[in-house]
């Protein structure tokens, strides 16, 4: 077996809300390995998002930790390292509307601190089929084309995992298609985890563990 | 680079913009204020710098009196000739006196000076006729004294000195003093406008049997606004004398004139905080507006201090081209702040006010760089905070809530 890169251990989270405490979840674990494909799906409203977002260390836990495989021998709070071992692509894409492509996806990488990031980013936006539209604005390119400069941006740093969070729910049925196609072809092909929220039973199906969200746990479908 | 230079030059510029709405309506709200402080800063030390000379000019710049008349005045003025300080000097004397034409008279204040000397107060302030005509039979009357007893230049004028008075007492019968008015001065001060009237030194004493004696001495200094340290400097030793400075003379009116200064300011600083506000409020919902973008960047690593260096920049930068936009406005409109008056005049029909309050030739103006730096490094000040404010806000908010907003 493959070594660990992202542990879950009783994950706890609820909110306040205006009919008072509202638990989401209630006790996840989850392991997710090395190059590793996970899929979670559950309805509407279950805690997938927020599960992901605890994940990369967008919100903290009430109880229970993440960790994150950052070198060989360290695991970290993901919320500690915010950037670094894990990439994020969120159903909206989330681009940076004054950078042009080629631009979104080397921030990333300076945020990150990586210096000399351009020829990076170029070779990873040929790699997802976008070398001609390198130098476009995100209001310039389509639905599709966003989602790819945002897996792009994902994969810069190298991380670990990539959490995606329903990658292709704003993009019509083709075009979702040969998103998470190339999602998981480059996945496969660097060796980086995915953690894949998606409502589609056709792309859970070619992760190669399933999970189900309900009622605050995880199980495996 | 930090990559917070470039994404904060990118979003107050998007490219392919043509016009960056929000970057110019912010510039020009920030010039638009410091502007109209400036303008009114800058033409209030004008009329402060005017008035200032008009005193100089209407007083002297440093008086020498005595408790009674100077007899060695030779000895004086060769000991004040080798202070560096003092450029020349003028010996006068003065006295009150009654003066007549026909059926008007008036009381004179008449002053014995030396008619070739440069520095004698009022002297560039002459609207009819010619200073330098001034000898033994002539006189120079302020515009007041002149009006009250109907003369104009080439007229003539009887003045009864005191000491003719005395002579009347003693049985002896006087004639007044016949004297052509050869100039007319109006300085816009009236307590030398209605009473001066300037007759030759040797003339004074004659009149005044002052023999050899005068009043005192009028010192013109290299550096006029020092004049109460040199005037302090140059009494020492000098128990019997007094040494005015120009600053003295006229301390009401000047302290009336810095006090506008002030209260200008205030009210100005009152209208270009409520500006500075207004931009805040701008910088403050752009942020707000972005606060999804700003989740983003936290989730990608960026650390507070350099959202804050992202959003702070921008306020730096709109105040930066503001208060460059501001300094450009307050040249222009004082440039062309006569045709703007002028139109002004046009549109109210109030006269030139500046030629007939002031007695101006035009507006006067006096650049203080200490108001600019003032200007420039509050209004940086201000626009600094307010983007840092809200990026502090932003800064210290969940990525996970920041994204989950729409
Ligand atoms: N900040 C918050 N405050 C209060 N309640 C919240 C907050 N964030 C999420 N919730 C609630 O938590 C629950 C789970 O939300 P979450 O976004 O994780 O669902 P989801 O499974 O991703 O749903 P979807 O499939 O529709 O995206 C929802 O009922 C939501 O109302
Ligand atoms: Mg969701």
């Amino acid at each position: 077996m493959s070594e660990i890169v992202l542990q879950a251990k009783g994950l706890k989270k609820s909110f306040k809300s205006p009919t008072g405490l509202l638990t989401v979840l209630r006790s996840i674990d989850l392991e997710v390995y090395a190059g590793e494909s996970v899929s979670i799906r559950g309805s509407s409203g279950s805690g997938k998002t927020t599960l992901l977002q605890l994940l990369g260390g967008l919100d903290v836990p009430d109880s229970g930790e993440v960790k994150l495989k950052l070198s060989s021998r360290t695991m970290l709070s993901p919320h500690r390292c915010l950037g670094q071992g894990v990439g994020f692509v969120f159903q909206n894409y989330q681009l940076m509307p004054e950078l042009n492509a080629w631009e979104n996806v080397a921030l990333a990488a300076q945020i990150a601190g990586q210096g000399e990031s351009e020829k990076e980013a170029q070779a990873l936006l040929a790699l997802v089929g976008l070398s001609h539209r390198i130098h476009h604005m995100p209001t310039q390119l389509s639905g599709g084309e966003c989602q790819r400069v945002a897996i792009a941006r994902a994969l810069i740093n190298q991380p670990a995992v990539i959490l995606a969070d329903e990658p292709t729910g704003n993009l019509d049925e083709v075009t979702g298609k040969d998103v998470m196609n190339l999602l998981l072809e480059v996945v496969a092909q660097r060796n980086t985890a995915l953690v894949l929220v998606t409502h589609s039973k056709e792309f859970a199906e070619r992760t190669q563990r399933r999970f189900f969200l309900s009622s605050g746990v995880l199980t495996p479908a | 680079m930090a990559w917070f230079f470039h994404l904060a030059l990118r979003q107050l510029f998007p490219p392919g913009k043509r016009f960056p709405a929000f970057a110019i309506v912010s510039i020009l709200g920030v010039g638009l204020g410091v502007a109209s402080l400036l303008v009114v800063q800058t033409v209030m030390n004008g009329f402060g710098e005017e008035h200032r000379l008009r005193i100089r000019e209407s007083f002297g710049e440093c008086v020498v009196v005595a408790n009674r008349p100077i007899s060695n005045v030779d000895e004086l003025i060769s000991s004040l000739n080798l202070e560096e300080e003092v450029l020349s000097i003028s010996p006068y004397a003065e006295g009150p006196a009654l003066t007549r034409r026909g059926s008007f008279s008036g009381v004179a204040f008449v002053r014995g000076i030396v008619p070739t000397d440069e520095e004698i107060p009022a002297r560039g302030y002459v609207v009819a006729g010619d200073f330098n005509e001034l000898d033994d039979g002539r006189v120079v009357l302020g515009i007041g004294l002149a009006r009250d007893l109907r003369v104009k230049v080439g007229d003539k004028i009887d003045l009864w000195s005191p000491v003719m008075v005395d002579q009347a007492e003693k049985g002896k019968a006087p004639l007044p003093a016949e004297l052509e008015v050869c100039a007319i001065v109006r300085t816009g001060f009236s307590e030398v406008d209605n009473r001066a009237a300037m007759i030759s030194l040797r003339r004074f004493r004659e009149l005044w049997s002052l023999g050899n004696k005068v009043h005192g001495v009028i010192l013109r200094l290299d550096d006029p606004s020092q004049a109460p340290a040199i005037a302090a400097r140059l009494n020492q030793g000098k128990p019997d004398l007094r040494f005015v400075p120009w600053q003295e003379i006229k301390k009401n009116f000047l302290e009336a004139i810095r006090f506008e200064k002030t209260m200008l300011f205030f009210l100005m600083f009152i209208i270009t905080l409520v500006a500075s506000f207004s931009i805040g409020s701008t910088l403050f919902s752009a942020v707000i507006r972005r606060s999804r973008e700003v989740g983003v960047l936290v989730a990608l690593g960026a650390k507070p201090w350099q959202l804050v260096g992202l959003f702070g920049l921008q306020g730096l930068w709109i105040g930066a081209l503001g208060t460059s936009l501001g300094f450009v406005l307050t040249w222009t409109i004082l440039s062309f702040r006569d045709s703007i008056l002028g139109t002004i005049n046009n549109l109210f029909g109030d006269g030139d006010m500046v030629a007939s309050v002031y007695q101006f030739a035009r507006v006067p103006l006096h650049y203080e760089p200490m108001d600019f730096l003032i200007a420039a490094v509050f209004t940086l000040l201000v626009t600094t905070l307010a983007g840092l404010v809200p990026a502090l806000w932003a800064a210290g908010r969940k990525p996970s809530e920041a994204m989950r907003d729409v």
